[in-house]
């Protein structure tokens, strides 16, 4: 049972040796779904409070890396009564190893999930082989 | 510890990858602790979380800020939309219903990452304060679902600053 324990709590980002942040608010790794089809690699990722515009996708030397900024949710005067979850940005990174068409890949954002189509190649697509009859 | 126990003596020299079975005491002690631990953990407003999370069910997190005009809650629901969502109201509960769906079909296809959690959840919040049920308020933005719910005029005003006079 402990091997199919899926945490639903924000888990804090892997840091990076990338430059410090000088923001003061957590960054969290978003969970994500990574699902490879014949032509197509896709990944969907839960980053609740982010939209199109926070959302940052670079892929350099073969490491995608997505980077979303959260709006400041601010009510006046209000104090917390109960929390169960942070707010604060996101952010992961993958390395691929299969080339991809560049060019080509998109993504999306709707209801705080970022969808990511990375088509294959043509050099990496797998064909089906017709077979002929002798 | 392991000098009171004879029978464990020399199960350390098992070779490396294999497991050696749990003496039935040491079970017992740990459901035991387990028992304990569970029946003591105290007042959670998500009963049932960490079993449903084990299974990898959507349970979502909820935060609750106030002024002294509202109450406010938010929920994470990530990937889902407005009308899959749920709200009822009564006196004292708020209930947030809803399902989410996994919107990728998995076939003829492979997956190598599945951290996102789906399935139907409900969860029931206790309201602390007493709240005009009329004017509540449910808004879905970007994800994150936030329900404003104003206080009744005299729950307002039952806040009251008492003067400390001097002598």
């Amino acid at each position: 049972m402990a091997d199919t324990t899926k945490n639903l709590e924000k888990a804090p980002a892997q840091e990076t040796a990338l430059a410090e942040r000088t923001k003061d608010r957590p960054v969290f790794m978003p969970p994500v779904d990574i699902i490879e089809d014949a032509n197509n690699l896709y990944i969907y990722a839960d980053m609740p409070g982010a939209d199109e515009k926070g959302v940052n996708i670079t892929l350099e030397n073969d490491v995608l890396s997505i980077e979303a900024q959260v709006a400041e949710v601010n009510f006046d005067k209000h104090t917390t009564t109960y929390a169960e979850y942070g707010i604060g940005d996101y952010r992961r990174a993958f390395t691929l190893n299969e080339s991809f068409d560049r060019d080509k890949i998109e993504a999306k954002m709707k209801n705080g999930v970022l969808s990511i189509v990375l088509p294959k190649s043509e050099a990496v697509r797998t064909r089906s082989i017709p077979i002929k009859a002798g | 510890m392991k000098y009171l126990t004879p029978f464990r003596w020399g199960r350390r020299n098992l070779p490396a990858g294999r497991e050696f079975e749990a003496h039935p005491l040491d079970v017992f002690q740990r459901e035991m602790n387990r028992l304990f631990d569970d029946f003591f953990k105290g007042s959670d407003l998500r009963p049932w979380a960490e079993e449903m999370e084990a299974l990898g069910a959507f349970n979502p997190q909820v935060n609750m800020t106030e002024d002294d005009k509202s109450i406010t809650v938010s929920a994470e629901l990530p990937g889902m939309d407005e009308k899959d969502i749920e709200i009822s109201l009564s006196k004292d509960s708020l209930t947030i219903k809803g399902e989410k769906k996994e919107e990728n079909e998995q076939k003829g296809k492979e997956s190598y990452y599945m951290e996102r959690s789906y399935g139907s959840f409900t969860r029931v919040l206790p309201i602390p304060k007493e709240v005009n049920t009329e004017k509540a308020e449910a808004s879905f933005k970007r994800g994150v679902l936030t329900i404003t719910l104003p206080k009744l005029e005299r729950e307002k005003q039952s806040q009251k600053k008492i003067k400390i006079k001097a002598d």
